[in-house]
């Protein structure tokens, strides 16, 4: 910044006079077009077209699962930035008038495209395209033939029944890469028709192919030993969304309202994938449903109003209208009748008609009520109202068996929650600032209708067992409350020292319907249909085991952090957070805690150059107990001999450490030359230890000892491991004002270890999961990447 | 001797200041008069003459006052703002300096050679304006529309002001741009910046979704800033294959995604907060074989077995059948099979 001193003294005058003369005689007459560039430069956008080369070393999936990278090969750097119009023109008549193109990652399957035109304060217009391909997984293999994002998957001709002692070979497995990809093209215009009114529309089109890995297991059928043959397979990903957005502005000189719809329309080109089991090669082929295609309208109506210079009122509305209504996808197999009608004298629609209603209000009253204290209050409403209408559906479970046969209701859920917020922020001087918040939130569940009735025992028929009555709920936890009391405090100690400091407590009790039936509830011990139901269990689930996200809960959090900024060069920041959760179950999720510490440094060494670095240290932790779902006194092959109410518990720890380091030097050179580096490091470590609680007799040691190689039913997992390290450098040179050169190096290592993929080996097969020879991403990569950017 | 001084200065006074007017008259009228000015070498009154000429707007109206110090030398370079929607001047309601600064009496008026007292609003990092105070500055404007849920919001109360997000003089504001917007949030957001290094994650760190994806950072009427009312609406903006509604639904799937999904990053891949079965039997204990402890026999080891693990415990676990978690639309569908 120029200071003005207009008290100099005549020795300051005479080496002004005589630096004066100097420029006068000495300096070019063009001193001042430099200026005048400076300024101009500021002014005017820059406009750049990038064009380069970038060579990846190693071809890697999870290296370029997301930046378009994924292969050992050179791709093609492309980016483009252009802007003009009247607006801005440095020194004539400006108008309003702006245009821009622009273009990143080119290249590679990670590409954007766009470009707007507007005239500030009336209308704009812009248009865009953006891809992303989701590389998942390039270690896959499989012996099925089908295309990638196609939808039929079938064995090739001749291929053995496999089990666990006829292994399938490399010889008969392929290697398909598979990713999913996504593309969005988007418009989006305005208008502002006055100073009260604009209009916004938005029009976006997704568009996804490929596929994602699923699992798919299959039916038995005839011929074949069992079902529950798992397969995993390339599952579509043929989707198209449709979004609009339209929406009207309205501003007053106290009020504003905008008023919108929201309509999104999902399409599946699919209705259903067609697989073949490998448990029995030469039966049918099998049908799994896809994801349905739905519609969804909303309609949304929010605004503000100041009441008084100190109070003001904000407020929502929406309502939407979700509805799906597409042809079921029947697999004859897994239907108990197949043919129509198919569930043995009930006809339940041939498609779902379902139908959500979704309603939303808020209002927030926020009152400033003296310079000091800030009070507010605010309701929000939200339900998902499930009008969709419940039937009977009569199927099989996988394995075929008899007794698992389920004839139950689809449960169209509805869940309704209310918050209320009380809050009040007090700033006690200038340096001191309290807030307190209390929160309420109602959360019901419930189904508007339920099948009553319903075949009943299934074992074999015998059809017209009450297991549904009238009026038996379709959820467990129909009702909970949750009450969260909160606190914080900030301290400016002083210029260079802040402080914070913060502290919540919430307390969620929850009303359940032991009686409730659930879904799925032909599993357990009511299977045999007994009326009344039995005692005992909370529907699927035995009494005194509930959900985590819906259990009764108290929630404890401290938090705090102070930052010191030393100087203007240097600043040093820390933080701080742990949670504690005790469940009231008496199963389930017991307990939870977690905690974090952040540090930060930055050092602005010079007005060119800066280096930071952080530390985040993280560890979550999960505590579990669950009943052994039956007690079997005599062990075999597949179960540990169970005490009655044996329990096990269950460990889950995860840690996770990463660091940053960066550096940033400008202007050498002659200040053509910037340099940036970055160094990351990442791990993290996820564990589960699992302990029984029961002694058993010792009568089968193999069954009973954490080190059994058979069953291995307790014991610590292996942890899963992910490092991640990654160097990355960054030069770049001004040739000259319209040219500058770019040199760029990535470095990327990643070491992962995750028990995960054990079981997918062909070397070893459990003999009903098709083996996949997937592999823990592990890779050593290096990119090197030179461009030339032309400047105009 | 001081009139031959006198004269001397004058001359060299004049002789420093022809660049300046040069430029100056350059910038204002897009004229090179330079020429005309040192041939025609006129009365040595042009001295304040060319003060005030120099004095002339730069890039917002009214700005001379402001400019005629604060130039293309100032750092940061707060000429930039021409390049910016606030610098089209054109448009009516584009602002001045005063308009966010304040009219800044003392700031102006100040003479000497100390420290200028600071204008009525400073927007900087350590100013001395209270975040209520800059905020208002930008919301006599910036009202309604995205910002409508501002007031009461996570950010308001904890005095997050507006530039300590955005950088208003910028021609790149590093909050408004893609690649670079999640550098911002992380400033405050550290746990969410360590996460997003994990295995698995949304596209930020490839710079193909920015936290705006998701959030409204002026406030919402959702949980946790989101943009959409519910976590669910704001998840199927773009995973609509997953809104339903089915036929078979699952419950936590229709009420909130993120009670099994980290959304923000996991060492469990698809971004799960756990890894099945033990994800599974969190909530579901009665059912089949979701009650039986599984511990190593999950990792499928491959030496010494003698027995082939479980399909209920390798791999996907649970999901290698139940593999419709989200819902299922077949009739078939209860057990989420098929």
């Amino acid at each position: 910044m120029k200071t003005n001193n207009e008290n100099m003294n005549v020795s300051l005058l005479a080496v002004a006079v005589q630096g004066a003369l100097l420029a006068m005689f000495a300096m070019p007459v063009y001193a001042a077009d430099a200026a005048d560039d400076e300024v101009a430069a500021l002014k005017r956008p820059v406009n750049s077209i990038e064009v380069g080369v970038s060579n990846v070393s190693q071809s890697s999936a999870k290296f370029g699962e997301y930046n378009g990278l994924n292969k050992a090969a050179a791709n093609v750097i492309g980016n483009f930035s252009v802007k003009g119009g009247d607006a801005y023109n440095p020194f004539g008549e400006s108008g309003t008038l702006r245009w821009g193109m622009y273009g990143s990652d080119l290249g590679t399957t990670s590409r954007a495209l766009g470009g707007s035109v507007g005239s500030q304060g009336k209308w704009d217009l812009s248009i865009g395209y953006d891809e992303l391909q989701h590389n998942i997984a390039d270690t896959y293999q499989t012996p099925y033939v089908g295309a990638m994002g196609g939808n039929t998957f079938l064995l090739p001709v001749g291929l053995p029944r496999l089990n666990n002692t006829n292994l399938i070979t490399p010889a008969q497995l392929q290697t398909v890469a598979i990713s999913s990809t996504r593309k969005n093209t988007n418009v989006g215009a305005g208008i502002i028709l006055n100073d009260a009114w604009s209009v916004k529309f938005d029009y976006n089109q997704l568009v996804q192919s490929g596929a994602k890995l699923m699992s798919f297991g299959s039916m038995k059928v005839a011929g074949g030993s069992a079902g529950e043959y798992v397969s995993i397979l390339a599952n579509p990903t043929n989707y198209k969304t449709d979004s609009i957005n339209l929406a009207l502005n309205w501003l007053g000189d106290n009020a504003y309202a905008t008023g919108s719809y929201y309509g999104s329309f999902f399409r599946d080109a699919n209705t259903g994938v067609k697989f073949q089991t490998f448990d029995a090669i030469a039966n049918g082929i099998q049908t799994q449903s896809t994801m349905p295609s739905n519609d969804f309208h909303q309609l949304n109506l929010s605004g503000g109003y100041t009441l008084t210079p100190t109070t003001k009122l904000t407020g929502g509305l929406s309502y939407a209208k979700n509805t799906q209504n597409s042809a079921y996808a029947y697999d004859v197999y897994s239907m108990v009748n197949p043919v129509a009608p198919f569930t043995n004298g009930v006809s339940p629609q041939a498609s779902l008609n379902g139908d959500v209603r979704t309603t939303h209000a808020d209002v927030k009253l926020v009152d400033q009520t003296t310079k000091a204290l800030t009070l507010s209050a605010s309701v929000k409403f939200d339900e998902r109202n499930n009008k969709t209408a419940s039937n009977f559906y009569y199927m099989n479970a996988l394995d075929g068996a008899t007794n698992h046969q389920g004839n139950f209701a689809n449960a169209p859920v509805s869940n309704s929650k209310t918050q209320f917020e009380l809050a009040g922020d007090y700033r006690i001087d200038k340096d001191q600032l309290l807030n307190l918040t209390y929160n309420r939130e109602d959360v019901k569940r419930w189904c508007n209708q339920y099948a009553i009735g319903g075949l009943g025992v299934v074992a074999g028929g015998a059809p017209g067992s009450n297991l549904y009555p009238a009026g038996a709920n379709c959820v467990v936890a129909v009702a909970s409350k949750d009450d969260k009391l909160s606190t914080a405090y900030k301290l400016k100690l002083s210029d260079a020292v802040k402080l914070n400091v913060g502290y919540a407590y919430s307390q969620r009790s929850t009303t359940s319907d032991a009686n409730a039936i659930t879904p799925r509830l032909s599993l357990n011990g009511n299977l045999t249909g007994a009326v009344p139901l039995i005692q005992g269990v909370n529907a699927g689930d035995f009494r005194g085991f509930y959900p985590f996200f819906n259990a009764s809960r108290k929630q404890q959090m401290l938090k705090g952090g102070v930052n010191w900024q030393a100087n203007e060069k240097f600043s040093l920041g820390m933080g701080a957070k742990f949670t504690d959760d005790k469940y009231d179950s008496l199963y389930g999720v017991k307990a939870g805690n977690s905690w974090s510490v952040n540090l930060d440094a930055d050092y602005n060494y010079s007005e060119n150059g800066s280096f930071s670095a952080y530390l985040t240290q993280e560890h979550k932790q999960r505590d579990m107990t669950d009943l052994q779902t039956v007690a079997a006194i005599t062990a075999n092959a597949t179960r540990l001999p169970v005490p009655a109410n044996g329990t096990w518990s269950d460990r889950q720890k995860d840690d996770d450490t990463t660091i940053g380091l960066a550096l940033k030097q400008n202007g050498l050179m002659d200040s053509k030359l910037d340099l940036t580096g970055d160094l990351s490091y990442s791990m993290g470590r996820t564990g589960y230890t699992t302990v029984l609680n029961y002694v058993g007799t010792t009568a089968t040691p193999n069954f009973w000892t954490c080190n059994s190689p058979t069953l291995a039913s307790c014991g610590s997992l292996p942890t899963i491991k992910n490092d991640v390290i990654q160097l990355k450098l960054t030069g770049k040179y001004k040739v000259s004002k319209s040219a500058e050169v770019t040199v760029g190096y990535l470095f990327q290592q990643m070491r992962s270890t995750d028990y995960y993929y054990n079981g997918l080996q062909s070397t070893f097969t459990p003999n009903q999961v098709m083996p996949t020879n997937q592999q823990s991403p592990n890779y050593t990569i290096n990119v090197v990447t030179a461009s030339y950017s032309y400047l105009f | 001797m001081k009139l031959f001084s006198k004269v001397l200065i004058s001359c060299a006074l004049l002789g420093s200041l022809a660049p300046v007017a040069l430029a100056a008259d350059n910038r204002n009228a897009g004229k090179d008069i330079g020429h005309v000015f040192l041939a025609s070498a006129e009365p040595a009154a042009k001295p304040v003459e060319v003060l005030k000429a120099a004095a002339k707007d730069i890039v917002l109206k009214g700005d001379a006052k402001c400019t005629v110090c604060h130039d293309e030398s100032d750092s940061p370079k707060v000429l930039s703002i021409s390049q910016t929607r606030h610098g089209v001047t054109a448009d009516g309601r584009t602002p001045t300096c005063t308009s966010c600064h304040g009219e800044s009496i003392a700031h102006l008026g100040h003479k000497g050679s100390s420290k200028p007292p600071k204008p009525d609003h400073v927007f900087g990092k350590n100013s001395g304006t209270s975040a209520a105070e800059r905020n208002g500055a930008c919301l006599s404007c910036h009202k309604g529309d995205k910002r409508t849920h501002w007031e009461g919001s996570q950010h308001q109360r904890n005095d997050v002001s507006c530039t300590s997000c955005h950088t208003i003089h910028s021609a790149h504001d590093k909050v408004r741009e893609r690649a670079t917007q999640d550098e911002v949030c992380f400033t405050c957001h550290k746990e969410q910046r360590a996460e997003t290094h994990k295995i698995s994650t949304h596209p930020v760190n490839a710079d193909k979704l920015a936290c705006s994806g998701c959030h409204n950072l002026h406030g919402s009427a959702g949980p946790k800033l989101l943009k959409k009312n519910t976590v669910n609406e704001t998840c199927w903006t773009c995973h609509a294959d997953k809104r339903g509604p089915f036929l078979f639904e699952h419950q936590p799937a229709t009420e909130d995604c993120t009670i099994c999904h980290a959304q923000h990053g996991s060492n469990i891949r698809p971004m799960l907060r756990t890894r099945p079965p033990f994800m599974c039997q969190e909530c579901h204990d009665g059912s089949h074989a979701s009650g039986t402890p599984v511990g190593l026999n999950a990792a499928g080891r491959q030496g010494g077995m003698t027995v082939a693990p479980s399909r209920n415990n390798v791999g996907g676990s649970c999901l290698n059948c139940h593999n419709m978690v989200h819902g299922s639309n077949s009739p078939a569908g209860g057990f989420l099979q098929r």
